[in-house]
């Protein structure tokens, strides 16, 4: 029998899961405006608080790249083969407009708060 | 690192075909470079707690494959690669050698096409609705009731299975060759030739005469699968050249077969005491019995050489991405 603190934890999980999935596509497009390969990308967002673990990131930059927002190459670095993303036009028109609607949100939620 | 290998075999086993290898190299460029960081960290060669703690991290191989596997509602995402899976099992194991033996006899068995063959194959069709049916209804039953358990359970990397090399030939089936084929050649050369007559505690079998043309066949097969296994035995793996020769040697090996199954392969029998009657009943129940397992020995032949074409094109595959000629 689940008590109500059980539930409520469950709640809250869902509900920031919701919440940080919008956040880390926004993140990874925006940081990507540079080209980076997936471990220096996680690096990169984890050292300005977001962390995003690889099962999070690869599967979204698979799925970006699939929506065309990105493009990659593969790219030996250091001798090891790197799979390198950078934003694509499509995609830097995306996140233009996806920060234009966050600069809203965020406005409107500062005065209803 | 092995630990890795075993673990990046793990997820790519419940991955899509098609994008398994990238994925793969990806992953994997990532959990060496935070063991690179885990090694800068500690000052030392990360051990194998230290790459099962970040294995473990990273988490289980099944939780790992599922979020690259479109989202599935009524069977989940944590449990969607099993259960397709389950349903490969059914459709290779189940449906495929059924429909295969059925497309043999209808091709190869006048009898049995006059016996309304569709009829049989609705029995198929209902028969895997049925399954397809149960076996959703399991894992449906399980999405609600046990994913939650088993994903959030822990789990031991080091308990996962050694990373196979596909491409390698095990050692036991090269040697198994080398000694059946070696025994008939020792075997053809001290007593069988171009016998056709044998005789046992007073009995004598008679075989056909196109059994003579079979055995020399098989001799010649036979020493090519002992040069072949024996050249296996050496260098362990499939080149372009021995993978044709493998598809050469079993067209032939099959095609002796099936033609000996098509003649009467014996002629007579005769033993002391026994009335002739039941001799010549014997003697027409095997040649029946070779008739009737014709068409499933066609069937049987014609996978062996799928399988070797398949071979054929793997290896032609794997040469060419790795630049090698050979």
């Amino acid at each position: 029998m689940t008590t109500s603190a059980e539930r409520n934890d469950g709640l809250y999980g869902q509900l920031r899961l919701e919440l940080r999935r919008g956040c880390l596509t926004m993140a990874v497009l925006g940081r990507l405006r540079t080209e980076q390969y997936g471990y220096t990308l996680r690096q990169t967002l984890a050292g300005l608080g977001l962390a995003i673990d690889e099962g999070t990131l690869y599967p979204l930059l698979r799925r970006l790249e699939t929506q065309g927002l990105l493009v990659s190459e593969w790219r030996e670095e250091e001798k090891r083969k790197k799979r390198f993303y950078r934003l694509s036009p499509e995609g830097k028109q995306i996140l233009k407009q996806l920060l234009a609607e966050w600069e809203g949100i965020n406005k409107a939620l500062n005065q209803i708060l | 690192m092995e630990l890795i290998d075993r673990y990046l075999q793990a997820v790519k086993f419940w991955l899509p075909k098609a994008q398994r290898d990238d994925i793969i190299a990806e992953l994997s460029e990532d959990i060496r470079s935070q063991m690179e960081d885990k090694e800068a960290e500690l000052g030392r060669k990360a051990d194998a707690g230290d790459v099962g703690g970040i294995l473990r991290r990273c988490g289980h191989p099944i939780q790992v494959a599922q979020r690259y596997l479109p989202q599935e509602h009524l069977i989940g995402p944590s449990m969607f690669p099993i259960y397709k899976l389950t349903l490969k099992i059914v459709a290779v194991a189940y449906v495929l050698p059924w429909l295969f033996v059925w497309l043999g006899y209808v091709v190869f068995s006048a009898g049995y096409r006059a016996q309304n063959p569709i009829h049989h194959l609705g029995l198929l069709w209902q028969g895997v609705v049925g399954l397809v049916f149960a076996i959703t209804l399991v894992f449906a039953l399980a999405e609600r009731f046990m994913v939650k358990t088993w994903a959030q359970e822990d789990w031991d990397p080091r308990q996962l299975p050694p990373a196979p090399d596909t491409d390698q030939i095990p050692r036991a089936s090269s040697i198994l060759e080398l000694t059946i084929g070696i025994a008939f050649i020792v075997g053809w050369a001290i007593d069988l030739r171009f016998r056709t007559v044998f005789g046992f505690a007073g009995a004598t079998i008679t075989l056909a005469p196109v059994w003579r043309y079979f055995l020399c066949g098989l001799l010649l097969v036979s020493a090519v699968v002992v040069g072949l296994s024996a050249i296996n035995l050496i260098l362990r793996s499939w080149t372009r050249w021995t993978a044709r020769v493998r598809l050469a040697i079993d067209c032939i090996g099959s095609t002796l077969f099936c033609w000996l199954l098509k003649t009467a392969i014996v002629v007579e029998i005769t033993a002391p005491n026994v009335p002739p009657e039941k001799t010549l009943a014997v003697t027409h129940g095997i040649n029946l019995w070779a008739s009737r397992i014709f068409p499933a020995a066609v069937v049987l032949c014609l996978v062996i050489v799928v399988v070797d074409v398949r071979r054929i094109i793997r290896v032609k595959t794997t040469m060419e991405e790795s630049g090698s000629g050979t």
